[in-house]
């Protein structure tokens, strides 16, 4: 798996002309016999902000955080980013598009894939 | 210690909140760089520090520190003599192995602050704590007689 661009260069198509700069988040690949784990951090980003696409082996993990300073708050300090996420990666196993879950949870989103049959290494039997 | 207003331009500037972010060491820039070094020299005990927002409005100041893939039971919040200590133990898991690390930073908590009052709130990896402003601390009208 590799991430295939930056996230300053794979800005999705932007409505009309607007720009936006987008993060790319911190994440992790695990991967066994049958499936791969992708760990994504995201924190900041409500389960309604997160949006997943697999499309063409490309996995897609935006993430729009919450809205980031509240109303009416005068801001004495910062460090943290208030951009969203974005996370591109190119797949080059097959996998089981129909049994990929995701789960979010404080803040980290976990993606399982799971390779699909034909991918999976396996042992021939001599006779 | 006091909260000086400044220009908002002038916000984004860390060295001005230095007397409301204070890390115990700041004051003592060499030792504090011993200590960011330590990480390097003895792998294992590496505290790294928690990036912050600070937010006020009227009846609070609002802190948010970002600590992702924390359980809220390895989150400690200590307040001592006037700091505010926030530390975060990191799990992760790798199949069999396991591994943690440990995040921290201290805050120094403002005059006029109801400590009693702080509370904490983790949501979607944010850690939220609410410092209350004691009654005398609030902006007030005074009435013309």
């Amino acid at each position: 798996m590799n991430a295939t661009c930056t996230p300053s260069t794979c800005a999705p198509a932007a409505p009309s002309g607007v720009t936006e700069s987008l993060r790319k988040p911190l994440y992790n690949v695990n991967g066994s016999a049958d499936a791969y784990e992708v760990r994504v951090e995201l924190p900041g980003v409500p389960k309604s902000g997160v949006k997943l696409d697999l499309d063409d082996n490309i996995l897609t993990v935006r993430g729009e955080r919450a809205s980031n300073v509240p109303e009416g708050m005068k801001t004495l300090h910062r460090e943290l980013s208030p951009l969203n996420y974005l996370l591109r990666l190119r797949l080059n196993t097959p996998v089981d598009e129909d049994k990929m879950t995701a789960k979010l949870e404080d803040g980290v989103l976990t993606i399982t894939l799971p390779i699909k049959e034909a991918a999976k290494p396996r042992q021939i039997t001599v006779n | 210690m006091k909260l000086i207003r400044s220009a908002p331009s002038a916000l984004a500037r860390v060295s001005d909140f230095d007397e409301w972010f204070r890390h115990p060491f700041a004051g003592l820039p060499a030792l504090g760089q011993f200590f960011n070094q330590l990480g390097e020299v003895f792998p294992g005990v590496t505290t790294d520090k928690l990036a912050v927002d600070v937010h006020e409005d009227k009846d609070a100041y609002h802190a948010r520190f970002e600590v992702p893939g924390v359980k809220k039971e390895d989150i400690k919040v200590e307040l001592n003599n006037g700091m505010l200590t926030v530390t975060a133990e990191k799990r992760e898991k790798n199949g069999d192995s396991e591994s943690s690390y440990t995040l921290s930073r201290s805050v120094s908590v403002p005059d006029g602050v109801n400590t009693e009052a702080i509370a904490a709130k983790l949501e979607d990896g944010i850690l939220n704590l609410m410092l209350p402003k004691a009654e005398h601390k609030k902006p007030r009208t005074i009435e013309l007689n």
